[in-house]
Formats: structure tokens, sequence, C-alpha cells
């Protein structure tokens, strides 16, 4: 067994078992300390397969900006501590779940399974296989290749490279900018009469609601008429 | 003179050597020894410099408000930062009976471990560094972003208003310096064309070829709010909102005590150095220069812009928190952005090489002529947005005053009848 194997033993149990106390753990607030070290193990993948750009792009986003995003969320919900979580979808999510991963687990493990799709009329198609067609045992075709030195700059002049990622990378631009034009107009400085106004309109919103409920929910003994015009003084 | 320049490096050869001889071990097990013993260094000589500046930010301060600063324990006072160690350890160690026990005790830990983890990639000499990243500025704004989780992590845990205010100060501030902080950063990897820190103190270095500009005479502007980011980045005065002792008691490290209350004061004034240090590497060349071993020009340099700070902290009244936020949003973010669009157009429009000069046409210019290019541009951005901005404050102030006049007047209205 080589360092390499050793430390991917390590990370892989240092995520699973931070993913698992994640998902099972009933205090938001650890859930989402524990998802950031799962962040971390993630981040030590990717220096394993000696890609330290994606390595660091993984703490930079995901632990410093995902995460905090989380745990505001978190902070910034009522009530967290007393919360008594309930997930009555829990059983069938970890049969759906435990279903995809040995699909998954088949199709690009490491088992060879034999299946024979030639007689299936659309899948033949779709996998423009020769039949009997092998699932999993797939070549990985990046296995055992060293990575380039100057992987930062091909990464680069693959976003702008026109057959490549070039149009993604300019809706994902497009998105950033839409995002940071709304959050400029939520965030903006408004003028105190459109402030009143705003506030005058909710406010008579809430009195029609009010005065809509109010015949059933808290006196149907009185009559229509003078609950509208209580409603009017 | 060769011994002293390669001190740091003949005697990490020299441990290893040892290791490999008298103890017998492989050489790939002796290296790793070398490497952790080279941490150990690392991670002393930071714990150590936090005794050393506590002692030289008080006197400088002092000096500055024209006092005396700490001068009872030993000459000059000199002892002074190991009787606070002493105070430190012997304090009650409290536990807050409604803090979340782990998360409160983890966070002290997790500050003081996100600070030393920038120390591995700073270059103290040539071939004395941590690792050489290729991506190594990257790794240290991303490493930054990891305190930000710590400081979280304390304002929840200790279950107090005040640490909770203090925290989510810190988080909006933090996570709104960093931007400023990575666009500067990046004009800096596109005129070096590398994110290793090495390669930028070549390029800043005098070799053939190379004129050995530093960074900070082509480059002021992203220099200026790299400096200005840095000090928000470190909650250091006069960014230091987040444990405005005024307004929220001591904000996220209210309920800490003794030594765990120490590892936050480590982790600031850890932070800060690197901070130092990482601007040293980004804008002064570094380890780079004339006569005096290298790593006695990396420690002069960034003392020298650890007294900026201290200098600023000595001088400057804390901001308000609407005023820090419009410094960094509507100023620094806007002048960065346009900066570094010129800076990607100069350097397309005056390349230095030939090769890039037939890709994609432009003018062939040397280094000198386009680092003047550079730095009249930069100027240009600096002048024209402060001029913007004085325009703007000035007609702020005007409409203030008129609302005053206004409110005034109707008072004196309301009085009359």
């Amino acid at each position: 067994m080589t360092i390499q194997q050793l430390i991917f033993i390590a990370l892989a149990i240092l995520v699973i078992g931070s993913a698992l106390f994640v998902v099972t753990t009933s205090n938001l607030f650890r859930g989402a300390l524990m998802l950031i070290v799962a962040f971390f193990g993630i981040a030590g993948f990717y220096v394993l397969l000696d890609n330290g750009l994606f390595a660091v792009a993984q703490v930079m986003i995901y632990i410093g900006a995902i995460s905090i995003l989380i745990i505001f969320s978190v902070m910034l919900t009522r009530g967290m501590q007393a919360m008594i979580p309930r997930n009555a979808q829990a059983g069938s999510v970890a049969i759906a779940a435990g279903l995809l991963f040995l699909i998954l687990l088949l199709a690009f493990g490491p088992f060879r399974l034999v299946v024979d799709l030639s007689g299936v009329p659309v899948l033949a198609t779709l996998f423009r296989t020769e039949s009997p067609r092998v699932l999993g045992g797939l070549p990985w075709s990046f296995a055992n290749r060293e990575v380039p030195e100057t992987y930062i700059a091909d990464f680069g002049r693959a976003l702008v490279d026109l057959n490549q990622f070039l149009l993604p990378f300019l809706l994902v631009a497009f998105l950033v900018d839409a995002v940071l034009a709304g959050a400029i107009y939520i965030a903006r400085q408004r003028k105190p009469a459109e402030v009143i106004a705003e506030r005058e309109a909710i406010a008579k919103e809430e009195a029609e609601e009010i005065a809509a409920l109010q015949p059933q929910a808290a006196s149907p003994a009185l009559p229509q008429s003078a609950v509208a015009s209580t409603a009017e003084h | 003179m060769d011994a002293i320049t390669n001190l740091l490096k003949i005697i990490s050869d020299f441990v290893a050597e040892l290791i490999r001889s008298v103890l017998g071990f492989s050489p790939l097990l002796a290296e790793l020894v070398v490497m952790g013993l080279a941490a150990v260094v690392l991670i002393t000589f930071a714990a150590l410099s936090f005794m050393g500046l506590t002692y030289v930010e008080r006197k400088v301060v002092a000096r500055i408000q024209d006092r005396l600063g700490p001068n009872q324990a030993g000459p000059f006072g000199l002892l002074q930062p190991l009787a606070d160690g002493i105070k430190m350890f012997t304090k009650e160690d409290t536990t807050p009976a409604t803090a979340d026990r782990w998360v409160y005790n983890l966070a002290p830990l997790v500050i003081a471990v996100f600070a030393l983890a920038t120390y591995a990639v700073i270059p103290f000499a040539p071939g004395v560094v941590g690792t050489n990243l290729n991506v190594g500025v990257f790794y240290v704004l991303a490493i930054g972003s990891g305190s930000i989780v710590a400081i979280l992590m304390a304002g929840w845990g200790s279950n107090n208003k005040y640490a909770l205010l203090g925290a989510f100060r810190t988080v909006a501030q933090l996570i709104g310096y960093e931007v400023p902080m990575l666009l500067n950063v990046l004009t800096v990897v596109l005129v070096t064309g590398s994110m290793s820190l090495i390669d930028i103190i070549n390029h800043q270095t005098l070799a053939e070829g190379n004129p050995g500009i530093p960074h900070i005479l082509m480059l002021p502007l992203p220099a200026l709010v790299f400096l200005i980011s840095g000090i928000a980045e470190t909650a250091r005065s006069p960014f230091d909102l987040l444990e405005a002792e005024s307004e929220i008691v001591a904000g996220f490290h209210t309920e800490y005590s003794g030594m765990k209350f120490a590892l936050f004061f480590l982790g600031e004034y850890v932070n800060a150095l690197a901070v130092a240090f990482i601007f040293s590497t980004l804008f002064l060349g570094g380890y780079a220069g004339p006569i005096l071993p290298p790593y006695v020009w990396i420690l002069l340099k960034a003392a020298l812009v650890f007294f900026v700070f201290m200098w600023l902290r000595g001088t400057l009244p804390r901001v308000r928190i609407d005023q820090m936020h419009a410094l960094n949003w509507k100023f620094l973010v806007p002048m960065s952005t346009v900066n570094l669009v010129l800076v990607m157009l100069v350097l397309k429009l005056f390349p230095t090489s030939e090769a890039a000069a037939q890709t994609f046409g432009g003018i062939l210019v040397t280094p000198w002529v386009q680092a003047l290019i550079l730095l009249a541009v930069n100027l240009a951005v600096l002048f024209v947005s402060l001029a913007l901005a004085a325009r703007a404050a000035r007609r702020f102030r005007q409409a203030e005053e008129e609302m005053i006049m206004r409110r005034r007047s109707a008072n004196l209205a309301t009085a009359r009848a």
C-alpha cells in the first residue's frame, strides 16, 4: 500500500464520517460545521490528484462562501435550537439514494456486469452498443496520466476557447451580472416618500385581509353590514 | 558571504544529514522529519513574533499618543509580554453554562490553525519556503476566508448577544473586503503571469532581461487598496468594528478568558504579520534586495509594513459600520475593477515579449516603458476616483445641510404658531 492510498483512505473516512454526521445530527449549526470538514476532505482529494487550483478553489468557494451562507441562514432561523427535526421522507430518501449509488457503482464502478441491451429497442440505439454490453469496469481515460505542468493556463484557455467552454463561461458571467444587479436593486437607498408609500400599501392590504377574515373567524354572529362599518371607521 | 546568504538552507541540510547518518533513517523519512521540524520552527517563529509584536505595538502606539507604554516589567518593560503570558496561563478558563461546548472550545484552535496555515507558502529566502504552490496567492486568499468560519463558531458557540453581533459584523466585513483584495492581487498576477509567490518575487528581482522594479512602483493603486483591505481583513484598527468595545463589549470573544482569549489574540497578530509578509512579497519584492541576506530583507520589509499598521492604529479613529461598507462597495471595488480592466488593456496593447506582440498585435516596448505606462494609468485612476468621491461627498454634505436648515425653519414656524 502506497502513502497515497493511505491518505486516500484517511480522507475518505473523514469525508464519509462528517457527511454522515451532517445528515444525522439534530443540531443544524454543528451539521453546517461538519459540512465544512467534509468540504475540506474533498479539497484533500484534489490535492491527491495533483490539482492544487481546484483544491484551493474548493476551499475558497465552498468553505469561504457557501458554508458561510449556510451557517448564516441557520443562525437567522428562528427557534433553531428548540427544533426537533423529523423527516417523514427519511426512509424513502435513503432507499432512493442507495439505489442511485448502486446504479452508479454498477455503471462506473470496478465490477464488470454483462447486460444484453441489443434486444431492448430504445436503449440499444441510445447507448450505441454491440451486444452484449458490459457495464462497469470502464477504462478511466485519465488514469495513470500525469497532470500537465501548464494545467492552470490550459484551464484558463479552455474557458475562452470558442470550441470548448466559452458559451457556458459567458452564460455564468451573465448570470453573475444579473445577480449583482438584483442585489444592488434590493439594497439600494430609497427615498423616504417611497418607503412610506410602500408601508401604507402593506398596511392597507393587511387591513383588507383582516376585514375579509373577520366575519368567519372572529364573530360569525355579527351581521355583515356591522363589520363593514367598523372597518370603515 | 555565501554561507550567510544560504544560512537557513545550510542548517536544514545539516539537520537532514544528521538525522540520516546518526539515526539511520531512510532519505524519505529524514525529509519528512525535517519538514516537520521546519513546520515547528515556523510556528514557533510566528508565536514568538506575536509576543514581540504585542510589546512593540504597545510601545509604538504609546509614543504616537504621547505616552510611555509598558515600562515596569524589566528594562524598558521588555518582560511585559512574558508577564502577560503568565497572567493568561493563571487566569480561570471559563465556559458559559449555555454555550455550545464543542463549538465554543474549538473556535480559538481553528482561528490559530488558519492563521498559521498562511505561513506555509511565504518565501523567506531562495529555497526557504514551506511549499512553492503554483497557486500560492490563491491559497493565501482561500485560507484567509477560513478564519471567518472560526469567528462565526466563536460568536455562535458563546451564546451571547454581543458575541453574535460581533460575528455578524465580521462576516459582512471580511467577505466584503475579500473582493477588493482579490481584484488587486489579480492585477499583480496579471503583470507577473503567475500565481506562485516565488515567481512574483523573481519578477521583481534584478536579473538578466528583467529590470527588477518592485510592483509598488508600477502598481501603486493595487498596493494601496491591498493595504487597506488587508487591515480590514485582519480586523485591525480603524476597522476593528467586530470588537468595538464601546458598542458590542468585545464582539465575538466576549466570553473567552485565559489562554483561549490569548489564542484569538495570537490569531489576530499572526494574521496581521502574514498580511505584512504577503504585502512585502507582492509589492515590495519579497526577499530580493542588495547586500543584506534575503531573510533579513523580507523581515525588514514586513517590519516596515507592520509599522504602517501600528501607525494607522495609533492615529485613526474607528470608522462607522456604514462608512466602512460604503468605502468598500462604493469606492474600493469600482476603482479596483476599472483599474484591473485598464491594466489588462495596457498589458495587451504594450507587450514586452515579441511572441505576444506577434500573436495579439500591439506596440512592443521595454519593461521600463510598460512599467511607466502602468504607473500613469494607476495614478490616473486613483486621482479620478478620488476627485469623484470628493464631489459625491460634497454633494452629500450639501444635501444634509439643506435638510438641517429646512428642519430648523420648520421648527421655527411651528414655534411661532
